[in-house]
């Protein structure tokens, strides 16, 4: 038994009928107790692949391990595992209890009543839902359901724990209070757990690492700051970080990289970050917009076209190349809608890409 | 402001005269079940009965067996009612719910059937039915009834709008199909049930033309076929003949006043027959 391979998915691949390969030769590992979240847009494979692991859909090919043991033709019910669905699926003509209850009443291994009945109080008890025992779901709110779906999904002590998207119908307040309860509530319970969201904040603030996908491949998959701070490609590079990254084209001679209206030496870059050695052409260099701020020795002159505050701090907005940038400043610093300003890059945090999305730099 | 008022004025009289047109029948079939011989064959015709004549029912009774009428399409309306409604509850719920080989060729086979009206195929049904050697049979008479591609339709597109995941929820739970069915689709579905169900007693009920088929004995006959036969039996007794036509129509008619609520909302809920 191996902990750090707990839940293992190797080279799976699902096609649907219609032709579309939603997920292509995916491999990855969650280790014991962890909390992983599955990170991406819209219709990049996350769900499916929760549906996978879940037994609700087949793989096309491709092979899955929970602790150890190979689950591909294991009916959902014997998987072991609790299921949050987005819309939380809770039983509408059933109380709170009910639905809680209901794992431990059907099946193979059901329960008296009472026996059911004390397993689900306690988890009632652990979710905060107990006074609701007698409510139907339709006279819950958002976050009330959503707390008797976990429960539910909990009651079965199971080893895995599958959560789709369970935070997207709450506004946004409540998303930020459950979040922090999930979290504390899956460690309580030390259950391994998949997180399935698209929100990069969410997946950031609550999960032990992220894997992000796009176009059902893996992107990345590592801690949360590794994705702000080392993207493997131009597509993380982007999908990850509020405000989002500033691209510039720039073209790649033997000693400098040339930009509109800029130009970096290669000399003050740092040498020992590049992946490998690049020909000369065309590249995009990517900055954070922390990591371009203006100064007295900035390298680009640009006009700002607008100023939006976020709290402690300013974004300053500019066109250059014909697409919107941003510069991410401290609230001190007096900027104003259309000042001229010089900006400079810090050159050790920024990022260096082909044009097909490979990171270089 | 004054020709709306007109208007509704004229549109309640249209109303008034449709209505009495299509309650008057069953009115005049009440009180004419109570009067003599005389009045329901009065010119000018009588309206209300100077006598209120009951002994009209006992006579019925006793000219016909109505009772055993009245057990026979009782029974046969239960037992259509009860298995079509169970098949047709397991049929959707496949159809809806479970993945097999086959399913879309399936489904258009059974919507082309239900393109075929019944009486296309009621003498190929008599033909079964008497090789079978089932006429003048309580099975003969329900035997074909039992399934109903209309009633599946019906509650397929009442489980498709129950969502997806709550099967899928239900399978994690550990429930079996059967579970899944018993603890959480029926339950959630019992208005759609229940309208397949009150519709499935009402045809039962006015059946007459699959019972006049396979049935020629007096102990089999049911309610409608009775009545028919009764009419003639009855001769010239039209008052008889009213009062047994109220003992026909009378429970059905019962039962769409209890129901009238559950019955307009499972017609109007119903988008297939629209």
């Amino acid at each position: 038994m191996d902990n750090n391979k707990f839940v293992e998915v190797k080279n799976l691949r699902k096609v649907y009928d219609n032709g579309h390969e939603a997920i292509k030769n995916v491999s990855f590992s969650v280790k014991k107790g962890d909390l992983v979240c599955l990170l991406g847009p819209s219709g990049c494979g996350k769900t499916t692949i929760l549906n996978i692991l879940a037994g609700l859909l087949n793989p096309t090919s491709g092979e899955i391990l929970f602790d150890g043991k190979s689950v591909v033709n294991v009916e959902p019910k014997d998987r072991h595992i609790g299921y949050v669905f987005q819309n939380y699926a809770l039983y509408p003509h059933m109380t709170v209890l009910q639905n809680v209850m209901f794992p431990l009443i059907v099946g193979k291994n059901k329960k008296s009543k009472p026996e059911a009945q004390k397993i689900a109080e306690k988890y009632m008890e652990l979710t905060q839902i107990t006074e609701l025992a007698d409510q139907k779901p339709g006279n819950l709110s958002g976050g009330q359901q959503q707390r008797v779906a976990i429960a539910r999904a909990l009651v079965q002590e199971p080893k895995i724990l599958l959560m789709d998207e369970p935070l997207s119908n709450l506004d946004a307040r409540l998303r930020l209070k459950i979040r922090e309860e999930i979290r504390s509530l899956v460690k309580s319970v030390g259950i391994t757990t998949l997180f399935v969201t698209h929100d990069q904040e969410e997946a950031l603030s609550i999960g032990d690492k992220i894997i992000l996908f796009n176009d059902g491949v893996i992107q990345q998959d590592d801690l949360g700051e590794n994705f702000y701070l080392e993207p493997n490609n131009y597509f993380v590079a982007n999908f990850v970080g509020n405000p989002v990254i500033d691209n510039f084209k720039v073209t790649k001679t033997d000693d400098e990289l040339q930009g509109t209206d800029f130009t970096i030496k290669l000399a003050d870059l740092d040498e020992s970050r590049f992946k490998r050695s690049i020909p000369n052409g065309e590249y995009l260099l990517s900055v954070r917009p922390e990591n371009i701020v203006p100064a007295s020795d900035g390298i680009l002159n640009v006009e700002v076209d607008d100023v939006e505050l976020i709290g402690r701090e300013r974004i300053l907005k500019f066109t250059h190349d014909d697409s919107q940038a941003r510069s991410l400043i401290s609230l001190e610093v007096p900027v104003n809608h259309g000042d001229q300003v010089n900006l400079k890059m810090r050159l050790d945090r920024v990022f260096l890409f082909t044009p097909d999305g490979e990171r270089v730099y | 402001m004054k020709k709306i008022r007109l208007g509704v004025v004229f549109s309640y009289i249209i109303l008034f005269i449709f209505a009495f047109i299509t309650v008057f029948p069953f009115i005049y079939m009440i009180l004419g079940g109570l009067m003599n011989f005389q009045e329901t064959t009065s010119i000018p015709p009588t309206l209300i009965p100077h006598h209120f004549e009951w002994s009209n029912y006992a006579k019925v009774f006793a000219r016909a067996p109505f009772g055993r009428y009245f057990f026979n399409t009782v029974l046969t309306a239960t037992v259509t009612t009860v298995v079509s409604l169970f098949n047709s509850l397991l049929g959707a719920f496949a159809m809806v719910n479970l993945r097999f080989k086959g399913k879309g060729v399936i489904q258009m086979v059974m919507l082309s059937l239900l393109m075929v009206p019944g009486e296309a195929i009621i003498f190929t049904n008599y033909n079964t039915i008497a090789h079978l050697g089932l006429l003048n049979t309580y099975i003969g008479l329900v035997l074909p009834f039992l399934t109903s591609i209309f009633y599946m339709y019906y509650l397929q597109s009442y489980f498709g709008s129950i969502s997806t995941t709550i099967y899928k929820a239900a399978m994690i739970d550990g429930a079996s199909d059967w579970d899944y069915i018993w603890k959480i689709l029926v339950p959630m579905s019992k208005s759609g049930l229940f309208t397949v169900g009150l519709l499935s007693f009402i045809s039962g009920w006015n059946s007459f033309l699959w019972p006049l088929l396979v049935t020629n004995e007096d102990t089999m006959r049911l309610l409608n076929n009775g009545l028919s036969a009764f009419a003639s039996d009855a001769g010239s007794e039209t008052q008889l003949q009213l009062a047994a036509a109220t003992l026909t129509v009378l429970p059905i008619l019962i039962l769409y006043f209890i129901f009238r609520k559950q019955i307009i909302r499972g017609v109007v809920r119903n988008d297939i027959k629209g």
